[in-house]
């Protein structure tokens, strides 16, 4: 019986989300604002001399249901938005914009993957910002040459080359979920830009979204020893009004590594086989 | 790169399950089965070239590594005297049988032959207990092959990712050891006790040590739902496993991995890599490559036509009509 496992995966997925927030929201700065004295912190620097970023990482805020302000929805806490620019708090979508998210709302109370528009609800990858505040914690390692980020939810990684003079693939290679980056470091922080998205990936599960225009700009700014202020500026000509900027904490966490979540694994546990088709190179 | 250029890659490592299902256990008729495939519109791809292991499922792309770039020297040691690991290592030789069949085989249909990589006991087979021989032969079998996580664009198991290109890196008290795909291990050299036996993972909980000049992973709270091979070969969640990664030079290290579970085998077994783990070099470009392959899955329904059809499932997969893009409505695909 597909379709009743189907309701359940989903309700398992955003469930557990939801508790994982609600359970740590008593400790999480829920403010949008970054502490003061972001430059007076100096940081540990890595052999090669770069500001030392390395740790287990995880955001404890509401990011992940929507990033601007909102109310209460079932399984989710009313909470602050993170734009901080423009100053409203708000994203700013051109009109058609608009009401593509209010129908990428609509399409979130499918309870079937495969036509729930979230593309969460079928595992695939989230996409950056996404992936930073999705709530499961991440590692990042730091070499000479590059910053490797490797993501508890689904074993996920990347790599951000740090002194590659490589050139990103052509602007028309709009083809990665996460994007391709390039990073370097700016004072104390790792400054990642990232271009070549594809256009299927949401900024959180308020239907917030985006087209293959996207560029993504990081900035991971340690401001004290356990404590790193995450910015993330989004310009997308074909859906927004101008650049818009979020921003957050994120916290070191001590107890256990990454651990692991296997998301398609607990697609196939739950029943949902994964032949659904996939259209991305039919319709947008 | 598209999404469904990346997809052809994870194709392959379905065919790999489709053809090596035909290799030792069941001689099935593997013309029908080469029918199958090419009914399918698939064609057999298996990475040949050199130092490219991972090619056919995930490491492929631009910027791809080949050998190493400069002669071999001594064994390069971190400020604190240890052997210094880091960087790109990959020990499938160019093939993947390494991920195909663990023993020997002859070669065919897409696989190469290949020599057994078990070391341990020597005659090279696996000592399996009869129930659990039997239990790899029946995942061996074509008609089981979607069980396999490979199609799921799923790899999750330690002795597999041997065949693949993987990255070590050090961080804090961690050795970090990602592999092609999503594929990645955080090596805790600092806690000498596992996790709480409550906690159970894929890839289970890594605790790493030094013996001199080899590093020593030591892992259990496994779950058991990894598969070894795509021949169907396991072992439970109540596994022991054993890594050792000693180096020889600046461009080498032996790898083995010994596996004792009581459940499954009749003793203790070691396997390796089929040939010792080789540098590769790694640059900016070679990361350009993401971890996707779920994404544009299109043909693990061809699977699960096969499991349904073998299983008296009725039949085949259908997807609702305003999903089907080429056959008409209702058609499989």
């Amino acid at each position: 019986m597909p379709i009743p496992l189907r309701e359940r995966v989903l309700t398992l997925l955003i469930g557990a989300v939801a508790v994982a927030a609600i359970a740590d929201s008593v400790s999480a700065p829920l403010t949008a604002q970054a502490p003061a004295g972001v430059q007076a912190y100096a940081p540990p620097r890595t052999a090669a001399g770069h500001p030392d970023l390395q740790g287990v990482w995880r955001a404890w805020n509401l990011a992940k249901f929507d990033l601007e302000d909102h109310g209460a929805k079932p399984g989710v806490p009313a909470g602050r938005g993170f734009v901080v620019d423009p100053p409203d708090g708000k994203i700013p979508y051109q009109p058609w914009a608009l009401e593509k998210r209010r129908q990428n709302v609509a399409r979130t109370k499918e309870t079937d993957p495969y036509k729930n528009a979230d593309p969460l609800a079928k595992c695939y990858l989230p996409g950056i910002p996404r992936l930073t505040y999705l709530g499961w914690p991440f590692q990042i390692i730091q070499t000479p040459q590059y910053v490797a980020f490797n993501y508890e939810w689904s074993h996920k990684k990347r790599y951000v080359p740090v002194t590659s003079v490589a050139a990103p693939p052509a602007p028309d290679d709009q083809s990665n979920w996460n994007g391709i980056p390039r990073g370097r470091f700016d004072g104390n922080a790792l400054v990642v830009n990232l271009a070549n998205f594809n256009g299927y990936t949401w900024f959180d599960m308020a239907g917030n979204f985006h087209s293959d225009a996207l560029r993504v700009v990081e900035r991971y700014t340690p401001i004290n020893a356990d404590t790193l202020q995450y910015e993330a500026t989004m310009e997308d000509a074909k859906v927004f009004t101008r650049p818009w900027t979020i921003r957050m904490v994120l916290q070191r966490q001590k107890d256990v590594g990454i651990l692991d979540y296997e998301c398609t694994a607990m697609l196939d546990e739950m029943g949902i086989h994964h032949t659904w088709p996939r259209d991305f190179d039919v319709v947008q | 790169m598209s999404t469904r250029d990346r997809f052809l890659l994870s194709i392959a490592a379905l065919v790999v399950i489709q053809v090596v299902s035909s290799v030792p256990a069941s001689g099935q008729d593997v013309g029908s089965r080469a029918t199958r495939l090419a009914s399918a519109g698939w064609t057999v791809r298996v990475a040949d070239r050199p130092g490219g292991g991972g090619a056919a499922v995930g490491q492929a792309g631009r910027g791809r590594a080949g050998g190493p770039s400069t002669p071999a020297g001594p064994i390069p040691r971190t400020p604190d005297g240890k052997p210094d690991l880091t960087g790109r290592w990959n020990g499938s030789g160019g093939v993947l049988h390494n991920t195909v069949i663990l023993e020997e085989h002859p070669g065919g249909f897409g696989v190469q032959a290949g020599k057994t990589l078990i070391i341990e006991p020597p005659d090279g087979i696996i000592p399996y207990q009869p129930w659990a021989l039997a239990e790899r032969n029946r995942r061996r079998d074509d008609a089981n092959g979607y069980e396999d996580q490979v199609g799921h664009c799923e790899f999750y198991e330690v002795g597999r990712l041997a065949s693949f290109a993987h990255d070590i890196m050090y961080s804090g008290g961690n050795v970090i050891i990602n592999h092609t795909q999503h594929i990645t291990r955080v090596i805790d050299m600092n806690r000498r006790e596992h996790l709480p036996q409550g906690i159970r993972l894929w890839l289970g909980d890594p605790i790493g040590r030094w013996e001199g000049d080899t590093l020593v992973v030591d892992t259990t709270n496994l779950n058991g739902k990894g598969r070894m091979a795509l021949g169907g070969d396991f072992y439970s969640s109540d596994a022991h496993l054993v890594e050792r990664f000693a180096m020889v030079n600046s461009n080498t290290f032996n790898w083995t991995l010994t596996i004792t579970d009581p459940k499954v085998f009749t003793r203790p077994w070691t396997m390796t890599s089929a040939v010792p783990m080789t540098r590769e070099r790694q640059g900016g470009e070679s990361f350009d490559t993401e971890d996707s392959c779920h994404e544009g899955n299109v043909d693990l329904v061809h699977l699960k036509n096969v499991y349904d059809q073998a299983h008296g499932n009725g039949g085949a997969v259908k997807w609702p009509p305003e999903y089907v893009q080429g056959p008409g409505p209702g058609q499989t695909r």
